[in-house]
C-alpha cells in the first residue's frame, strides 16, 4: 500500500468513534431501504409461492364469480378436452389455533394425473413450481388412498407448519372456518421444504366443499394445455363452451393482478426509506468534510510536498467509496434483519388491505440488495464531493486560514438561497406540471426538503448574529456563544441543516399522519350509523366464504331490541381490470347510510337502486374512473357492464365497487351476507343488546358484535399499527440527523477547542464551558425548528393533496394540531441536546494548557 | 492592497545557503511560497536554474515542486499516521518511485540523519530534534535542487538546533542543492553562506 493510501486508512482507522457515525448513518439510511424492499419482497413471494404451490403446472385456469363454478362443468370438460389436463380446486381462509391457513380441497386423482402429465409431457408449457404443488404432496405422502377418501375431516399439512401449531398425526384438531368449529384430523404430514406450502391445509375436494358450505361448486378449475398453436386452439375451444359467468384466463394472471393492487402501498414505503437515506447523505458529508478538516495541515503539507489535487480528490473520493461500500454492506446486514421485523408490519397491512398472506421465509432479492449497496456507494460519493473539492483547494502553506474559509462558507450560504429558492420553485413546477406522477410527487417532496437544507445555513447566520447583537449587551460569554455559531458557519450550517431536514419530514409526515386521522375518524364516524355491528370472523376481504349463516341473520334481527338492520355483502368479482372488490349494500340511500358522494352525474341514488355502481375514490383514482364512465364486471351470467353514479370516500376498507345488494343478488345469485349493521330501538343500548346477540348465535356460529364505537375503535387502531411503519422511518430518519448533528459539533469543538481553551484560562469554569456549547446547540436546534416547520407544513400539504392522492386516491382533509409541532419541538431539542453532550463533556474536561498550547 | 514585498532582486548561487531575517510580517514565508511555486507573484520572475516559475499553471508548479523543492517546517508538519520511514518515503512515491526501491532509499536516508534504528517508529515518540532529523531526511530523500527551511530551530531548544543546523547545512551541501533558510535566529543567519534581511519588502545584506 502505498503510504498515501496508508495514512488515509490509518487515519479512518485512528478515529474509531468518527468512523462509527458515518457508518452507522450510511448504514441506517441503507438498511431502511433493504428493509423495505425485504418486507415487501418477502410478502409478494409468500403471495406467489403459495400460490404456484395450488396452481402447480397449470397454464390456465377457469373461475367463477363470488358463487364459483358448478362441479358439473368440470365433469363434462373432462370428457370434451382429453388433450388437456384439468384439476378442480375448492378454496377458502380457515383459521387453526390463531393462525390463518388456505384451505385447499383438492381432487387426488386428478391432482395426481395432472402432475404425472405434465412430467412426462416435454410440450407442456413451463411451470413455475410444479413439484410443489398439493396434488403430488397428498399422493407421496399418504399411504393409501383410502383414509383420504372415507376419514371424516381427513387434512394434510407441512410438517413444519404441524411442528409450530402443535398438532399431532392422527389426532382430531379445530379448525375455525367462518366463525363456525368444524373437526378435522392430520392424517399425514408433507415432509421437506415446499416453497409455500407451509401456509396450506390440504383437504378432500369434498371435505373442503363441506367445510366452507359450497357443497356443488368449485372455486377454480386448473387448466394445463399443451404449448403452441395446438394448444391454443383446443384453449379457443374450451373458453367458446363456458357458460356465462365463467371465465379462463392465464393462470397467475389473477395474482399478478392481486399483488399489482399492493404497488402503490410498496412504493410510498420505498420512499419513506430513500427518505431515510437522503439524511444519511447529509451525515455522510458531515462525517467526509469532518475528515477532511482534521486533515487540512496534511493535505496542505502533502500539496506542499507535491502532491497534484486529483491524487488528493482521489484520496478523498477514494475514503467515501470505502466506507460507502462498508456501510452499505453492514447496512444490507442489519436491512435483513430489520426487513424481518418490518415483515409482520408489512404482511398486517397487506392482510388489513389486499389479501392474505403468511410470510415464513424472507427473500432478499438480488436486485435489492446490489442497489441497496450502490445506493449506498453513491450516497457517500455523493455527499464526499463537496468535501473532497474542499480538500482539492487547500491552500499547500499550512491549509486555509480560518477566516478564509468562513468567509467562504458565508458566500455560499447566500448562493445557498438561491438554490433553495430555485429549488423550491422546481418542485412547484413538478406538482403543477404532473398530475398522476408518484415518482413526480416525491420528487417534488425531496426538492423541497432540500430547499430547506439549503436554506438554513444562510437563516443561521442571520439569526446568530442578530441574537448575538440583542443579547450580547446582556452577556458578553452568550454574545461569544452566539457569535461563534454565526462565525463557524462552514460547521455549524451543515448540522442544522440536517436536523432541519429531518424536522421538516418528521412535521409533514406527523400532520399528514395526523390528517389522515382526523379525516378516518369523521368519516368512521358518518359512516358506522348503526348501533352494533356483526360479521363472520376470518382474515381477508371479500372472501365469499365469510358470510353469516341465515339462520343467524334472522335469530339476530329478531332479538328484543333489535330494531331493523342493513345487510351488506363482500366478494371479490373479476373484471377486464383485474379483480374487484364489490360491496352490496342494502339501505345506501338511507340518509342513515353515512355514504358520501364526493363527485356524481345526475342524481345518484336513483341511478343507483336502478343497478347503477358507485366506486370507491382509490378505486377510481387507480383505474381512472369518473361519474358517466362504465365498468363491466363478471357477472354470473357474463360480462355487465355498469354505469357509474358517481364517487364516494372510502377509507380503508379495500372495497372497489358499492352496489345495491338487490341487483348483486340478480346478477351474481349470491343470496349471502357477510356482515350486518344493527339499528337498535329506542332506550336500547348496545351493551344490554350484545349479549342477546351472541346468545343468539350461541351454537351455530362463532361471531364477531361489536359496538359502533368499539368497531371506530379498531379500525383506529388498525389504522394506527399501519403507520407505524412510517413513524418508524420517521424517527430513522431523526435519529440520523441527530448522529450527523453530534459529528458536525465534535468537528466544530476541534476546531474551536485553542478558543474555548483561551475562555477557560481566563476564568470560564468547566462546568460553563459544557453549558456555553449545550446552548449553543439548542439556539442550533431552535433554528432548524424555525426553518423547519414552514417546510414541514408544505411537505405535509404535499403528502396529504399529491402524493397520498397520488399513492392511494385518498382525498384527506388538512387537520393541523399543535401536538405535532410541539413533539417537533421536543425533537429538536432532544436532538440537538444530546448530539451537545459529549462535545460539552469533551470541553469541560480538556486540558487547558494544551488547548492554548496547540497550533 | 498591501504589498507585501516590493521589487526584490536576488539571485542565488547554485548551492550556496542564504538566510533571510526581518521581523514578523516582513514577508518572508511569503518569499518562499513564491520560491516554491506555492504563491505566484503579481509581477516579475521567478527563475530557477533558468526555468521561470512565476508563469507555470498549477499541475506544473505542482510538479516542479514534487521534483525540484524539499521542504523543512517550524512545527516538522510530519503526516502523524505515518511512522518515521513512510514519512520519508512519501516524496519519493509522489515522484513515482515505488516499492523496495522506494524503502530502501527512504532507510539509507534516515541513516545519514542518525535514525537508522528509528524507521518504524511513530512520529509523535520521537523528540522535537528528532522530528526535524526526519522532516530534513523527507526534504532530502527526492534529492531536489533548492531546499526551503521556513524557521527550522524555531521550535527546538539552542542545544537540538545546534545540532540540527549542521547537519541540515552539511546534508544540503553534499548534493550540491541550493538552501534558502528563512529566520530570526541571527546566529544561524551568520552562519549560512550569505544572509539577507527582509524590510519594507525589499532585501538589504545583514551587516
Amino acid at each position: 500500500m502505498s503510504t498515501l493510501w496508508a495514512a488515509s486508512v490509518r487515519h479512518l482507522l485512528g478515529h474509531p468513534a468518527q468512523l462509527a457515525l458515518a457508518l452507522t448513518g450510511l448504514a441506517l439510511g441503507v438498511a431502511t431501504i433493504t428493509a423495505v424492499d425485504v418486507a415487501t419482497a418477502s410478502s409478494s413471494r409468500a403471495f406467489e409461492l403459495a400460490v404456484s404451490a395450488v396452481s402447480g403446472p397449470a397454464t390456465d385456469e377457469i373461475a367463477g364469480g363470488p358463487a364459483g363454478i358448478d362441479e358439473r362443468l368440470y365433469v363434462r370438460l373432462v370428457g370434451a378436452h382429453p388433450r388437456l389436463a384439468f384439476a378442480p380446486l375448492v378454496e377458502g381462509y380457515v383459521a387453526v389455533r390463531g393462525e390463518a391457513l388456505q384451505l385447499v380441497g383438492v381432487d387426488p386423482l386428478a391432482e395426481a394425473a395432472f402432475q404425472e402429465e405434465s412430467a412426462a409431457d416435454p410440450t407442456a408449457a413451463s411451470a413455475p413450481t410444479a413439484a410443489s404443488a398439493p396434488g403430488a404432496a397428498v399422493v407421496d405422502s399418504l399411504a393409501g388412498l383410502g383414509r383420504w377418501l372415507t376419514a371424516p375431516g381427513a387434512a394434510v399439512m407441512a410438517a413444519s407448519t404441524a411442528d409450530r401449531l402443535g398438532i399431532p398425526t392422527n389426532r382430531p384438531f379445530q379448525l375455525d372456518i367462518d366463525g363456525k368449529a368444524r373437526q378435522a384430523v392430520l392424517i399425514a404430514r408433507v415432509a421437506g421444504q415446499q416453497a409455500g406450502s407451509e401456509t396450506l391445509l390440504l383437504a378432500d375436494i369434498a371435505q373442503a366443499q363441506e367445510w366452507l358450505g359450497v357443497v356443488g361448486r368449485l372455486s377454480r378449475i386448473e387448466v394445463r394445455a399443451p404449448a403452441g398453436a395446438a394448444g391454443d386452439a383446443e384453449l379457443a375451444g374450451l373458453r367458446s363452451e363456458l357458460p356465462p359467468g365463467v371465465e379462463l384466463e392465464p393462470a397467475q394472471q389473477r395474482s399478478r393482478a392481486t399483488l399489482d393492487m399492493t404497488r402503490a402501498f410498496t412504493t410510498d414505503l420505498r420512499a419513506m426509506s430513500l427518505l431515510a437515506l437522503l439524511v444519511g447523505l447529509f451525515l455522510i458529508y458531515s462525517a467526509v468534510s469532518f475528515a477532511v478538516l482534521q486533515r487540512r495541515k496534511i493535505f496542505a503539507v502533502l500539496r506542499a510536498l507535491g502532491a497534484t489535487r486529483l491524487e488528493i480528490l482521489r484520496l478523498v473520493l477514494a475514503e467515501a467509496a470505502v466506507l460507502g461500500a462498508v456501510g452499505a454492506l453492514l447496512g444490507l446486514a442489519a436491512g435483513i434483519g430489520l426487513g424481518r421485523g418490518l415483515i409482520a408490519l408489512v404482511s398486517r397491512t397487506i392482510n388489513d388491505l389486499y389479501f392474505v398472506v403468511a410470510v415464513n421465509s424472507v427473500s432478499v432479492p438480488a436486485s435489492a440488495a446490489l442497489g441497496a449497496v450502490c445506493a449506498g456507494i453513491l450516497t457517500a460519493l455523493t455527499a464526499a464531493l463537496l468535501p473532497a473539492w474542499e480538500a482539492t483547494h487547500v491552500t499547500p502553506q499550512l491549509g486555509l486560514r480560518r477566516s478564509e474559509l468562513e468567509s467562504r462558507a458565508l458566500g455560499l450560504s447566500r448562493w445557498l438561497i438561491a438554490a433553495s429558492a430555485a429549488c423550491g420553485a422546481a418542485a412547484g413546477a413538478i406538482v403543477a406540471g404532473s398530475s398522476r406522477s408518484l415518482l413526480a410527487g416525491f420528487a417534488a417532496l425531496f426538492l423541497l426538503l432540500i430547499s430547506v437544507a439549503a436554506l438554513t445555513p444562510a437563516l443561521l447566520g442571520a439569526s446568530a448574529r442578530l441574537s448575538a447583537r440583542l443579547l450580547g449587551r446582556a452577556s458578553p460569554v452568550g454574545r461569544i456563544a452566539l457569535a461563534d455559531v454565526a462565525a463557524s458557519l462552514s460547521r455549524t450550517g451543515v448540522a442544522v441543516a440536517a436536523l432541519a431536514l429531518a424536522l421538516a419530514a418528521v412535521i409533514g409526515v406527523s400532520v399528514m399522519v395526523g390528517s389522515f386521522r382526523e379525516s378516518l375518524r369523521d368519516w368512521l364516524r358518518g359512516t358506522m350509523r348503526a348501533d352494533v355491528y356483526v360479521a363472520a370472523p376470518g382474515p381477508g376481504f371479500g372472501r365469499p366464504e365469510r358470510r353469516l349463516d341465515p339462520a343467524v341473520v334472522a335469530a339476530l334481527a329478531s332479538v328484543r331490541g333489535v330494531s331493523h338492520y342493513s345487510a351488506r355483502r363482500e366478494v371479490t368479482v373479476s373484471s377486464p381490470r383485474g379483480p374487484v372488490t364489490l360491496e352490496a349494500v342494502t339501505g345506501a340511500q338511507d340518509s342513515d347510510s353515512g355514504i358520501e358522494v364526493t363527485e356524481h352525474q345526475g342524481s345518484v341514488w336513483p341511478a343507483f337502486a336502478r343497478g347503477a355502481i358507485l366506486v370507491a375514490e382509490p378505486f377510481a383514482w387507480r383505474l381512472q374512473l369518473h361519474p358517466g364512465d362504465r365498468l363491466t364486471l363478471g357477472t354470473a351470467a357474463g360480462p355487465r357492464s355498469f354505469a357509474i353514479a358517481g364517487i364516494y370516500r372510502d377509507y380503508g376498507s379495500g372495497a372497489g365497487v358499492l352496489m345495491d345488494r338487490a341487483v348483486y343478488r340478480r346478477a351474481w345469485g349470491d343470496d349471502g351476507v357477510s356482515s350486518l349493521g344493527l339499528y337498535l330501538s329506542p332506550g336500547v343500548t348496545p351493551r344490554e343488546a350484545i349479549p342477546a346477540l351472541y346468545a343468539a348465535a350461541a351454537g351455530r356460529q362463532a361471531l364477531l358484535i361489536g359496538s359502533s364505537s368499539e368497531v371506530r375503535a379498531l379500525s383506529m387502531s388498525i389504522f394506527d399499527q399501519t403507520f407505524v411503519i412510517t413513524r418508524v422511518l420517521d424517527w430513522l430518519a431523526a435519529g440520523v440527523a441527530a448522529i450527523g448533528l453530534t459529528s458536525s459539533l465534535l468537528a466544530w469543538e476541534l476546531e474551536r477547542s485553542r478558543e474555548l481553551g483561551i475562555l477557560r484560562a481566563l476564568g470560564l469554569e468547566p462546568r460553563s464551558a459544557a453549558l456555553l456549547i449545550e446552548a449553543q446547540t439548542a439556539f442550533m436546534g431552535l433554528v432548524a425548528l424555525v426553518a423547519a416547520i414552514p417546510a414541514g407544513l408544505l411537505a405535509a400539504e404535499l403528502l396529504v393533496t399529491v402524493i397520498n392522492r397520488r399513492a392511494f386516491g385518498w382525498h384527506i382533509d388538512f387537520h393541523l394540531h399543535g401536538g405535532e409541532l410541539a413533539g417537533a419541538l421536543r425533537l429538536a431539542l432532544i436532538a440537538a441536546l444530546l448530539a451537545g453532550l459529549y462535545p460539552a463533556w469533551r470541553t469541560a474536561r480538556a486540558p487547558v494548557a494544551a488547548d492554548i498550547r496547540e497550533e | 492592497m498591501h504589498r507585501v514585498l516590493d521589487a526584490v532582486d536576488l539571485e542565488v548561487r547554485t548551492g550556496s545557503a542564504v538566510a533571510i531575517t526581518g521581523r514578523s510580517g516582513s514577508g518572508k514565508s511569503t518569499l518562499l511560497n513564491l520560491l516554491s511555486g506555492i504563491d505566484f507573484p503579481d509581477s516579475g520572475t521567478i527563475e530557477l536554474d533558468g526555468r521561470e516559475i512565476g508563469s507555470l499553471r498549477e499541475p506544473e508548479r505542482t510538479e516542479f515542486r514534487r521534483l525540484h523543492v524539499g521542504f523543512v517546517y517550524q512545527f516538522f508538519n510530519l503526516v502523524p499516521t505515518l511512522c518515521v520511514e513512510e514519512n520519508v518515503r512519501l516524496p519519493l512515491e509522489l515522484n513515482g518511485v515505488r516499492g523496495a526501491q522506494a524503502r530502501r532509499r527512504s532507510a539509507a536516508m534516515l541513516a545519514r540523519v542518525g535514525l537508522g534504528d528509528r524507521l518504524q517508529s511513530a512520529v509523535d515518540t520521537l523528540s522535537g530534534g528528532e522530528q526535524q532529523r526526519v522532516a530534513i531526511a523527507r526534504a532530502l530523500v527526492h534529492e531536489p535542487s533548492l531546499v526551503l527551511a521556513d524557521e527550522p530551530t524555531g521550535n527546538l531548544d539552542e542545544a537540538t538546533a545546534g545540532e540540527v543546523v549542521p547537519l541540515l547545512r552539511s546534508l544540503v551541501s553534499a548534493r550540491g542543492a541550493t538552501l534558502m533558510m528563512v529566520t530570526h535566529d541571527r546566529a544561524l543567519a551568520a552562519a549560512a553562506d550569505r544572509a539577507l534581511e527582509l524590510r519594507e519588502g525589499r532585501l538589504y545584506p545583514v551587516s
